[in-house]
């Protein structure tokens, strides 16, 4: 069997047999922790093995799925490319550590969760993996429905609406995306991903930016730029922790991804047109998602509005449409799954313990829990991007590359930089550091083993980004090498355009 | 008529082309007869049962041979209409297998019931597979009498007396419109033969205004059957009253007759309509949405759904009127096949979908949850987590999302109105089913995320026809999403 095959369909599978075996509760946890590891063995292997200097697609497999009336084919068809493996890589490394953590948060219908968790994850690979447009959507929707679920079920006070607001959000745009996918498939005539590019790439702007808006608006949604974030604060404050990991560390990064692949990948003509509006929408999002955070009084919306800030910086880079820009994107994208991801984590710890997430109710607490202060510091430096931590090398990157493109956004989104570190190292401050004023965190308990071991791997890879990006910007440097080749091709097209335009050539319409 | 005449009309193929038709007929016959006799009518269920999947295996026949047009011209038996006649058969089976034990708790006689609810099916076929109006308009007739009957069936309750009567009055105003525009078509044109209108209509296009006006009397009818805007106002009060498993027979199998009925008949209708058409189709999607958005009650608001759905469907016809935007690109007559391919596929994966919903609600009702409201609905997850998750994928895949049929059919749906070059209703069309996901969300918040209220729950039965016809729908309507070659390739 293909190994991607089985990367995709192993928690599936997982998912069944925690549904349906007579099991205890504990075993329940232990069969989702095997399940998801192996997955995670399997995704570092396809990582490990991944030769980046290649082109095209590796591990690809392929059969006929069905045939649509009217004789397009579509396909099953499962590959990994410099754009997607570092999210494959990165989505099966978050599940068990999710997997974990769900031991602290989650206590009732814990099997009906676990399940969720290991459909989930299916979903999410399979957006990642599938090379065929119908199969691409096909996952993308399957992935919202697990989702609405962990958030409705196990998400806090104001859950259903939050949980309402983040689905119907993100199926508007679905459905948008939907007819363009049709449009896409219609005109390109077929529904292969790699085909359908080459099509696109030779369309005029009119066809490329049509279709790309269509698809914008979704990725939009989902990423999310502003002004379509109002979603995503509601959704991470009330998710379960396990929820707001996966929310924060994989899913929008399928709108972030979607616009790499479906949007500067499939549509360079109409990705160079709109760059400077998707580059001040970005700069925007950093700087409106870092006053907002500033404003909060709830750590956990805290960070949810920095993922706002952050994910502006993704977006800055992807539109900068600069080779440095989108190493710097990619990277990124791996980076804030793992800082907000482990943040998240250490604020559902805390929250477990004190149940509360208003700032204002903690302070000192690095006195009863000093190894908690430790992590929790370490993940803020990491996301505020520290030299030595891997945000410095993504954010660096993604200036870098803006900076080449229009200095002056690039001037303006360096100041994100700087409010990032006022309201998180404020935010550290009033939690971690001062006098003990309440009395009740006194005798908080400190990070157990399960606790600190199931934080290990993610900062181990916070280090290793950190010192060595290479190791993974090798992996992704053709694949965006070749993006950028279709960048360049657009941009001479443009530049041609502007000439006098040569006499109209009459001849039969395609 | 002299022998000869009857001897070449029913040749071998009209003898494949009316097979299923004929086994109903019988089927209708014994379950007549079974009813005199007190020992036969044990046998009732086995009969019915027997007569069906004997017409669906009739149907396999028609679909193999395709025997084409019969009865001098009057009938037609191809593999479109052997899918419709498998679907209508579909549709029949899960609405009296639920219905097995909901009348028994009202303890209604069921000989009857079980004759009515056969004859259906037989009604849906002649009207898919007429070439000639008259035809069809036995086939109507014959669908929609035993239907007032079966809406009225619990005649001890007044709701399903109203239903039955609001029906029958409508019903009959429909009927009344049909002959009226049949009558000015034949008026305008010399003939009522659909082969031969549509050689009028492929030759020098249906002119006069007299014939005009009958296409849009025939349409208007076929409208109220498929419950389609402004006709729809309906629909909410006799759903809600009738039966619940023959409101799922009502919104399942008749209107996908309708349908198949408007997707034959839509070349009378000139191709500067398409606009018209859509705009109907998403003003019926319109008032389905926003009606079904504010009910409280889940029987009503399935009710408000399915007519959003024939919102959706009427996209089709509109996209069927108009023809493929690049006739260079798509053929009309390929355009034609994958039309009705969408509806089929669409109609195939709503008959279980919706037939699926409309059975559990009829099961709960029958188990005396204080029904039908959605509150009543809480903790049902942990009551009875088998129902739970099949009204929750039911209701999701009437939303229209992936691994299940309702995704592919929707696909298709939009698939066809994009071809026929109108991307901006498609994109309205959509749009407007995220509406539609507002309501179907609340049927999962209210099984899985609201707490479950105090007081002691109604009992549990355990029945295994319900049980038995749910998993199957549920089967199908997954099959469909995740494996829809096997109806794409297996028979379109």
């Amino acid at each position: 069997m293909n190994a991607l095959t089985l990367v995709v369909f192993l928690p599936l599978a997982g998912a069944l047999l925690v549904a349906f075996a007579p099991v205890k509760e504990r075993h329940l946890r232990t069969l989702t922790l095997c399940v998801t590891t192996l997955v995670a063995a399997l995704g570092i292997w396809v990582l490990a093995r991944f030769d980046g200097a290649a082109s095209g697609e590796q591990l690809v497999t392929s059969a006929r799925w069905f045939t649509l009336p009217g004789g397009t084919a579509v396909h099953y068809r499962l590959g990994v490319d410099g754009l997607s493996i570092l999210m494959v890589a990165l989505t099966t490394v978050l599940m068990p550590v999710v997997a974990l953590s769900t031991e602290g948060h989650v206590r009732e219908r814990v099997r009906e969760f676990l399940v969720w968790l290991l459909v989930m994850e299916t979903g999410m690979l399979g957006v990642f993996l599938a090379l065929d447009l119908v199969l691409f959507y096909f996952f993308w929707e399957i992935s919202l429905i697990p989702l609405y679920f962990m958030l409705g079920i196990w998400g806090s006070e104001r859950r259903l609406y939050a949980t309402t607001k983040f689905f119907l959000y993100t199926v508007a745009g679905s459905f948008v995306m939907l007819v363009a996918a049709i449009a896409l498939v219609y005109q390109g005539g077929s529904t292969d991903i790699g085909e359908l590019t080459t099509w696109a790439r030779a369309q005029p702007l009119g066809v490329q930016g049509r279709l790309f808006a269509g698809f914008a608006l979704a990725f939009a949604v989902k990423v999310p730029i502003v002004p379509f974030h109002t979603w995503l604060a509601d959704a991470h404050t009330e998710a379960p922790t396990s929820g707001s990991v996966l929310l924060a560390g994989v899913l929008l990064k399928m709108g972030t991804y979607g616009l790499l692949r479906f949007g500067v990948a499939m549509f360079p003509g109409a990705a160079v047109a709109s760059a400077p509006f998707f580059m001040m929408l970005g700069t925007v999002g950093i700087v409106y998602g870092a006053f907002l955070a500033m404003a909060q009084t709830d750590l956990k919306r805290l960070i949810a509005c920095s993922s706002v800030s952050h994910l502006g910086f993704v977006v800055l880079g992807l539109f900068a449409l600069t080779q440095a820009g989108l190493r710097g994107s990619v990277l990124q994208m791996v980076n804030h799954g793992l800082s907000t991801g482990l943040l998240f984590l250490l604020v559902g710890m805390i929250y477990e313990r004190r149940h509360s997430r208003a700032i204002d109710q903690f302070g000192g607490i690095a006195q009863p829990m000093p190894v908690f202060a430790l992590f929790f510091v370490f993940a803020v430096l990491s996301s505020i991007g520290l030299p030595s931590l891997n945000g410095f090398v993504g954010e660096w990157l993604i200036l870098l590359g803006s900076f080449e493109a229009a200095p002056w956004i690039a001037a303006v989104a360096v100041t994100g930089i700087v409010f990032g570190a006022v309201y998180l190292l404020g935010a550290t401050r009033r939690v971690l550091f001062g006098p003990l004023v309440h009395e009740e965190n006194r005798n908080l308990r400190d990070l157990d083993r399960r606790e600190i071991g199931l934080m290990l791997p993610v900062v181990v890879l916070c280090l290793w980004i950190g010192v060595r990006p290479d190791t993974f910007l090798d992996k992704t440097a053709r694949s965006i090498d070749a993006v950028l080749s279709g960048v360049e091709d657009a941009r001479a097209a443009r530049e041609t355009s502007r000439l006098p335009a040569p006499p109209p050539v009459t001849g039969e319409p395609r | 008529m002299s022998l000869d005449l009857l001897r070449t009309m029913f040749d071998a193929a009209a003898a494949v082309a009316l097979a299923p038709l004929v086994t109903l007929t019988v089927g209708v016959l014994l379950l007549l007869v079974a009813e005199l006799a007190p020992a036969l009518s044990r046998h009732r269920p086995a009969i019915l049962v027997a007569a069906i999947l004997g017409a669906l295996w009739c149907e396999v026949l028609v679909h193999a041979n395709a025997p084409g047009l019969v009865l001098d011209g009057t009938f037609l038996a191809d593999e479109h209409t052997a899918v419709w006649g498998m679907i209508f058969l579909s549709s029949a089976l899960v609405a009296w297998a639920f219905g097995q034990r909901y009348y028994r708790a009202s303890r209604t006689f069921l000989g009857e019931h079980d004759v009515l609810l056969l004859c259906t099916p037989i009604g849906m076929m002649l009207m898919a597979g007429a070439q000639d109006l008259i035809v069809f308009f036995v086939g109507l007739e014959l669908l929609s009498i035993p239907l007032y009957c079966l809406a009225a069936f619990r005649r001890t309750r007044n709701d399903s007396v109203e239903a039955g009567l609001k029906y029958f009055v409508l019903g009959a105003f429909a009927a009344a419109t049909f002959l009226y525009g049949a009558g000015l078509l034949y008026a305008g044109t010399g003939s009522i033969s659909l082969v031969e209108l549509r050689r009028i209509a492929a030759e020098t296009g249906i002119g006069s205004p007299l014939a005009l006006m009958g296409a849009g009397l025939v349409t208007a009818s076929l409208f109220f059957k498929a419950s389609v805007f402004p006709f729809h106002l309906w629909v909410p009060d006799v759903y809600q009253g009738s039966p619940t498993p023959v409101t799922a027979l009502m919104a399942t199998g008749t209107k996908a007759a309708a349908f198949a009925v408007l997707l034959n008949v839509a070349f009378l209708l000139p191709s500067s309509t398409a606009l018209v058409l859509a705009a109907i189709a998403l003003l019926t999607m319109v008032f389905g949405n926003l009606g079904a958005l504010v009910q409280t009650d889940l029987k009503r608001m399935l009710a408000y759904s399915s007519v959003a759905h024939a919102g959706t469907l009427l996209l089709l016809v509109a996209a069927l009127v108009a023809g493929p935007a690049d006739p260079g690109r798509i053929a009309p007559e390929a355009f034609r096949d994958e039309v009705i391919g969408a509806a089929l596929f669409y109609m195939a994966a709503y008959v279980f979908t919706a037939g699926g919903a409309f059975g559990l609600v009829s099961w709960l009702e029958a188990d005396g949850e204080r029904f039908t409201r959605l509150a009543s609905l809480r903790g049902l997850a942990g009551r009875r987590p088998g129902v739970a998750a099949g009204l929750a994928l039911f209701v999701l895949s009437l939303g229209g999302l992936p691994a299940t049929g309702g995704f592919l059919g929707k696909y298709l749906v939009f698939s066809a109105v994009v071809r026929a070059g109108m991307v901006w209703i498609a994109v309205a069309g959509a749009l407007l089913s995220v509406v539609a996901l507002g309501y179907y969300l609340r049927v999962v918040v209210a099984l899985y995320m609201e707490p479950e209220p105090e007081g002691q729950a109604p009992p549990m039965t355990r029945r295994l026809s319900a049980s038995l016809t749910a998993g199957v729908c549920a089967v199908a309507v997954v099959a469909l999403g995740v494996l829809p070659g096997l109806f794409l390739d297996g028979l379109l």
